[in-house]
């Protein structure tokens, strides 16, 4: 079975099944209860009559049973009454009540039963009546005597029924009663969370600046993070904003040289060139930011093993310096993990590698290693290396390796911009024997030793 | 040499053609992936410029296809996506080099003929014969230090065989490496060029093998 979508349904169905069960069981408790006490009632009252009727007879002097004082009561004596009394001596009729008119009690034999036993039987109308009969040993009479008393049923079975109506009626309602009480408290329960959606909608809508809601402390936690959200995205948007208001001011004046320069009717060459060149490294400029800035709130999360990643940058290297008969090797340890996502890593390490390729005059080592919860990737050739002098001017951004070297140079930026934005960072070494190494500092995820 | 300039955006894939017609490529030109796919399998190109984000099948997707099917021919991935992480999917696709947009028509031609080159086993953009050289960078030929005049077309069937130096190189393939797809192939037209620079470089250089092809001597 499917649960439905509604909460409020739910809980309902929920509480609708317990309260059912629950209620049911106590129902046929009670019932039963009540039932055997009328039932119980019943036949004290047979038990009383059948006793009178064995005080009403005696043995005569001949030993035959005679009635000495018939039991008395109006019911006995009015025809098929509903109340009837029989005694049967040994020889002869029985003798009944009144009441019996012309019919019989269908009694056991004398003789059968020494004790009190009741029986439900067809009354001598049909109708349904509760018999109580025994046999008692009169003083004086050679053989006992079977005496038997009946009761219609009819009033007891009516007011049986009338008490199961009544139970029923009151069970059911306390039950409704019970589970609309949980829907109106579910109801009642739910309605913070309506607010909010209702606020939420305004502020969609603009109708409104934050949620801004007092909530009970459930729901309170939610409301803060919603408005927490909000004035980010806002925020976000502000910078945004800004930015593109930048980038166009940064990128139209340059257009407007070029267009202007190519319009003229003695077109202006160089002019139209440089500005390309000067769009070319806005664009690149604007969009390594961009790239950066997307990520600053996406950077958490991601886990990645940089051996992994240095082994498909190679793969990649190699191919990409096929003429150069380079060799380039991954190394060190293979589980290690940081928290950084593939493709930043990706970016950070084709960057470095490429540069090593660059400068490398026959081999580019990649080794990884963990240490006190940060991982160094070192990124080694045996190229011509970097004066110590001159290490910190390359980290910063726009500064290339070598110029005579091709590539746009901002390489190195992003790799440190992305390294820090990471929690990590980028520096230089010398290689024994001659050489740059470039290591890259990234936070290890823990737990993610090797064993 | 031929090339296939795999671009939709068709002012940039004018301007390829154009540049790389003055290196003395021979130039096709594919719009869309589908297309790029179906002429790469068929015809028998020296080099392939690919753009990545195409019509109908993109870049990656034709390049792997190429590549399952067995063709070797080197592939340049020209694209504005210069992410390393696109490099990496690219050049492990595949490709053999990776050139981002914007970029300067010269690198590209470099980075083409060095393509051809490293195909070949070459290292040095100037391919040594003898007394022949011929430099396939500034596409300039020297017989004995003396610049020889050839037109484009004598140029490139003069490349091609000194790429392949020592090897028979058959009519037909020579047709299929000179020629662009769309170009009406006539194999007299060869007979009377090899004719021409036979007469340019002198007997000897150039060996005719009946019914095989033609074979440029290594010394």
């Amino acid at each position: 079975m499917r649960w439905p979508r509604s909460l409020t349904l739910r809980l309902a169905l929920a509480a609708g099944f317990w309260v059912a069960a629950g209620l049911g069981a106590a129902a046929w408790f009670v019932t039963d209860v009540a039932l055997r006490q009328v039932e119980a009632a019943f036949d004290a009252r047979l038990a009383g009559l059948l006793d009178a009727a064995a005080a009403a007879v005696a043995a005569d002097a001949d030993g035959r049973v005679v009635v000495a004082r018939a039991p008395t009561g109006a019911d006995f004596e009015r025809p098929f009454s509903g109340a009837y009394w029989q005694v049967a001596g040994p020889g002869g009729a029985p003798a009944t009540s009144r009441s019996l008119w012309d019919q019989t009690l269908p009694t056991l034999p004398t003789g059968a039963t020494a004790e009190v036993l009741l029986r439900d039987i067809p009354g001598p109308r049909g109708e349904p009546v509760r018999l109580a009969e025994r046999d008692v040993v009169l003083p004086g009479a050679p053989e006992p005597a079977h005496l038997a008393v009946a009761l219609s049923r009819a009033a007891t079975l009516e007011e049986i029924g009338r008490l199961r109506t009544m139970l029923t009626a009151v069970f059911a309602l306390l039950g409704t009663g019970l589970v609309l009480g949980v829907v109106g408290t579910v109801i009642a329960g739910l309605a913070p969370l309506r607010r909010v959606r209702r606020a939420l909608a305004e502020v969609r809508d603009g109708r409104r600046e934050r949620l801004a809601i007092e909530a009970p402390a459930e729901i309170a936690p939610l409301v803060a993070e919603v408005d927490a959200l909000i004035a980010a995205n806002r925020t976000t948007v502000q910078r945004a904003r800004a930015h593109v208001g930048n980038l166009a001011h940064a990128l139209k004046t340059p257009i407007a040289v070029l267009r202007n320069a190519l319009d003229a009717t003695s077109p202006d060459v160089a002019l139209a060139r440089s500005e390309a060149a000067a769009l070319d490294r806005l664009v690149h400029h604007h969009l390594a930011r961009a790239r950066t800035a997307a990520l600053a709130g996406a950077a958490a999360g991601a886990s990645v093993a940089p051996y992994a990643i240095a082994e498909e940058v190679a793969a990649a290297l190699r191919r990409l310096f096929a003429g150069r008969g380079l060799a380039i090797t991954v190394g060190g340890d293979r589980a290690a993990r940081v928290r950084v996502d593939p493709q930043d890593l990706t970016e950070m390490l084709g960057n470095l590698m490429e540069n090593a390729c660059k400068m490398a005059r026959s081999r580019v080592d990649v080794s990884v290693a963990s240490a006190g919860g940060r991982v160094a990737i070192a990124i080694a050739d045996d190229g011509p290396g970097l004066p110590e002098a001159e290490r910190d001017a390359v980290l910063a951004r726009g500064v290339r390796l070598d110029e005579r070297m091709p590539g746009s140079g901002l390489g190195l930026g992003i790799t440190t911009d992305l390294a820090a934005l990471h929690g990590g960072g980028l520096e230089f070494g010398e290689r024994p024997g001659g050489g740059l190494v470039a290591i890259l500092r990234l936070p290890q995820v823990p737990g993610a030793e090797p064993v | 040499m031929r090339v296939l300039i795999v671009e939709d955006h068709a002012p940039l894939a004018a301007q390829l053609r154009d540049a790389l017609a003055e290196a003395g490529f021979v130039t096709d030109l594919a719009a869309d992936g589908e297309e790029a796919l179906f002429l790469g399998e068929t015809e028998p190109y020296d080099v392939v410029v690919l753009d990545l984000g195409l019509p109908r099948l993109d870049g990656l997707t034709v390049l792997k296809r190429w590549r399952s099917a067995g063709r070797a021919m080197p592939v340049l991935i020209l694209t504005a996506r210069d992410a390393w992480s696109e490099k990496v999917a690219g050049l492990n696709a595949g490709a053999d080099d990776y050139l981002a947009k914007p970029f300067v028509m010269p690198e590209l031609v470099a980075r083409l003929q060095a393509l051809v080159r490293r195909a070949h086993g070459l290292v040095s953009p100037e391919i040594a014969l003898g007394r022949l050289v011929v430099d396939t960078a500034a596409q300039r030929v020297l017989l004995g230090g003396v610049p020889v005049r050839l037109t484009g077309l004598e140029y490139r069937l003069l490349a091609y065989l000194a790429l392949h130096a020592g090897q028979v190189v058959s009519k037909t393939e020579l047709t299929e490496h000179l020629y662009a797809q769309d170009f009406d192939r006539d194999s007299n037209t060869l007979e009377v060029m090899v004719g021409r620079l036979r007469r340019k470089l002198g007997d000897g250089l150039i060996e005719t093998l009946r019914g095989q092809g033609y074979r440029l001597a290594t010394a």
